[in-house]
């Protein structure tokens, strides 16, 4: 598909994102995914998950460009919190506290949400354009993808997305493993066979992953949140004014680079297995850190310390979309759980999604370009409405949060069983938090799971049950490769450490 | 430690329960072949863990949580009974007597004592939740015995 193609396709997804219902979805998701970044205890994962329901309605175009909008919708919210009150609204914002806090302690909160929005808006754009003319090609060349490719693909992902969450990678491992057997209850994807049912019928469709999600990311949050002393459930907000939102031409000069740079590693980021947006931040703040001409400013409120993580998380959550799109395996949770609403709305994606569903990729592609358009225009000016709503008291926020995962819970599949798997996810998610275990590789092997068994099974029918199959095919090989590298790095890591701390003892 | 054994049983445990299944041959795999392998590899990780725990537990890092611990744990425990107290009772209160009880419990248990005020919100959060997902969502959420 050559670019020309690209860009006609592009323009008749904007017939799709501008019909009014469509334009109205899109608004909603960007709102809610505004609160759901503002609000500390509620994540985009537990946000999407919730508002699943709501989309069962839909159709599955109209679903997926309202779910997109919560999750880069979060992106923009998050930064508010931080900036304001230096609490991160979710953890794509960790970084921009510690500049953008700076910032607001010094007077300058206005300039810093101003170019955190405009960052956003400016990195979440490349990113779409990019997407439009990668996307296509990448899907074809994933056609050439069989079980077997699939099969070594996700262990690499699940591998990668260990080996970057969490401080340990055995306790991140550990964690897809269990979420790969909660995976395997219910009926066998291959001959129906029910496995670890105990002869309960509710059991048989498997466990929903919808309440593991509200229940890990959730109310997990919630319970870590309640753990806190009484006192630090109350925070003083400062609101700014209006006119001291906007940002003078040095800021914007100031911050170009940073913007254009992050937008650049934000892109990178999405593309390869792991929590993109909470790695891009990283490491766009190190990089503009590196090669700032006055590092000595980072810490105390350079500008160039917001502008660069912020863009890279809104670049980095866009193009998040390409691996689920094109291979139609989610790299990580929140695009893990946009994949199980595709599901539900009866679309499998994988190579062939842009081509089968053409309406629903290019439209949902330029609903996101409308999205982040919204989210600009809605946070600039309505930045003080939003802050107004952290002078909610924590005490008075967390049980409504807890009424509301019930409710919604419930209305997935009015099912109580759900709810009794939430709840008990949320006190495992709660002690996972004390303990250091990672939530992410769980729930995205939980989705994972019955793909990786069925292209498993299906390479041993190729090959006569030989495990050759995973090393002759080149493709499956380098994904194998890559894979054994990233388990074995870190040890190498520690070898070379101690073998050099040795030779320092001995000399 | 506690977190390693627990992995160690669920490993163990599922590794038992699959040998249950048909596990096929690898020809033609069985339901039981995918998840004894992953039981295996998890029984296989969990040992490690251990392992590597038992060699590197010459000091708990973990003294200074234990000693700012006041009573927070409780709050937490409080919390979630609540929560269960309300799922288990959802079927037989219904919904909108259970989302005031709720929140009266949760606001009560976070340290909101004047009772005007628990009374006032909770009343407003179970109309609101009402009104919101019975009314105009349509989610057939329990009616119980106030029938609403």
């Amino acid at each position: 598909m050559d670019v020309l193609a690209s860009l006609q396709y592009l323009l008749s997804g904007f017939g799709v994102a501008t019909t009014p219902e469509n334009l109205f979805y899109c608004l909603v998701g960007a709102i809610v995914g505004t609160l759901v970044g503002v609000l500390p205890g509620l994540g985009p994962i537990a946000g999407i998950a919730l508002l699943i329901p709501a989309t069962f309605n839909l159709n599955a175009t109209s679903a997926i460009i309202m779910l997109a909008g919560i999750y880069y919708g979060a992106m923009y919210g998050g930064s508010t919190t931080s900036i304001l009150i230096n609490v991160p609204g979710e953890t794509a914002s960790v970084m921009t506290c510690i500049d953008g806090y700076q910032m607001a302690r010094k007077g300058r909160a206005g300039p810093a949400l101003a170019i955190s929005a405009i960052g956003s808006f400016v990195a979440g754009s490349l990113a779409i354009l990019c997407m439009v003319f990668l996307a296509p090609p990448l899907a074809e060349a994933a056609l050439a993808f069989g079980p077997t490719e699939f099969f070594s693909l996700m262990v690499f992902g699940f591998v990668v997305l260990s080996n970057v969450t969490g401080a340990s990678l055995l306790k991140s491992l550990m964690m897809a493993m269990v979420g790969l057997i909660i995976g395997t209850i219910g009926m066998d994807p291959v001959t129906g066979n029910p496995r670890f049912t105990f002869g309960a019928v509710s059991l048989l469709g498997g466990i929903e992953f919808v309440a593991v999600a509200i229940g890990l990311f959730g109310i997990g949050e919630v319970l870590a949140n309640v753990e806190q002393p009484t006192e630090s459930l109350e925070q003083q907000v400062l609101v700014p004014r209006f006119r001291d939102l906007y940002p003078t031409l040095q800021d914007l000069k100031d911050s170009l680079g940073a913007i254009l740079r992050g937008a650049g590693i934000g892109f990178g980021c999405g593309l390869v297995p792991g929590p993109a947006p909470v790695i891009a931040t990283y490491a766009s703040y190190m990089v503009e850190k590196r090669i700032a001409r006055h590092p000595e400013e980072f810490g105390h409120g350079a500008i160039q310390g917001v502008a660069g993580p912020e863009s890279a998380n809104n670049a980095a959550c866009q193009s998040a979309f390409i691996p689920l799109f094109v291979l139609g395996i989610p790299f990580a949770p929140p695009t893990a759980i946009l994949l199980g609403a595709l599901l539900i709305h009866g679309v499998n994606p994988g190579p062939m999604l842009i081509s089968e569903h053409p309406n629903l990729f290019w439209g949902v592609v330029a609903s996101m370009y409308i999205g982040n358009f919204i989210l600009l225009l809605l946070n600039l000016p309505f930045v003080p409405l939003f802050a107004n709503i952290l002078r909610i008291p924590k005490k008075v926020l967390l049980p409504l949060v807890m009424l509301f995962c019930l409710t919604g819970m419930y209305s997935v599949n009015n099912f109580m069983l759900d709810l009794w798997v939430m709840l008990g996810c949320g006190a495992l998610g709660y002690l996972m938090r004390k303990w250091a275990y990672e939530g992410a590789p769980l729930l995205l092997a939980l989705v994972l799971g019955p793909k990786l068994e069925v292209a498993f099974r299906q390479s041993l029918m190729i090959s006569h049950g030989g495990f050759a199959i995973f090393v002759e095919r080149p493709i499956s090989l380098v994904f194998l490769l890559a894979t054994v590298g990233f388990l074995f790095l870190p040890l190498l890591r520690r070898a070379v450490r101690s073998l050099t701390r040795g030779r320092a003892a001995v000399a | 430690m506690a977190a390693g054994l627990a992995l160690l049983l669920f490993g163990a445990v599922t590794a038992f329960l699959s040998l249950r299944l048909p596990i096929g041959t690898l020809r033609g795999p069985g339901s039981g072949l995918f998840p004894l392998a992953l039981g295996l590899i998890l029984i296989g990780l969990s040992v490690c863990h251990l392992v590597e725990l038992h060699l590197t537990a010459t000091t708990p890092p973990t003294d200074t949580e234990a000693h700012r611990d006041d009573g927070s744990a409780w709050r937490v425990l409080l919390f979630m009974g609540v929560m269960v107290l309300g799922t288990a009772f959802l079927t037989v209160l219904g919904f909108p007597l259970v989302a005031f009880l709720l929140m009266a419990g949760l606001l009560y248990i976070l340290g909101v004592r004047r009772w005007q005020r628990v009374a006032l919100i909770a009343l407003c959060s179970a109309v609101a939740s009402y009104v919101l997902f019975v009314r105009w969502l349509q989610i057939p959420l329990p009616k119980g015995w106030i029938g609403l």
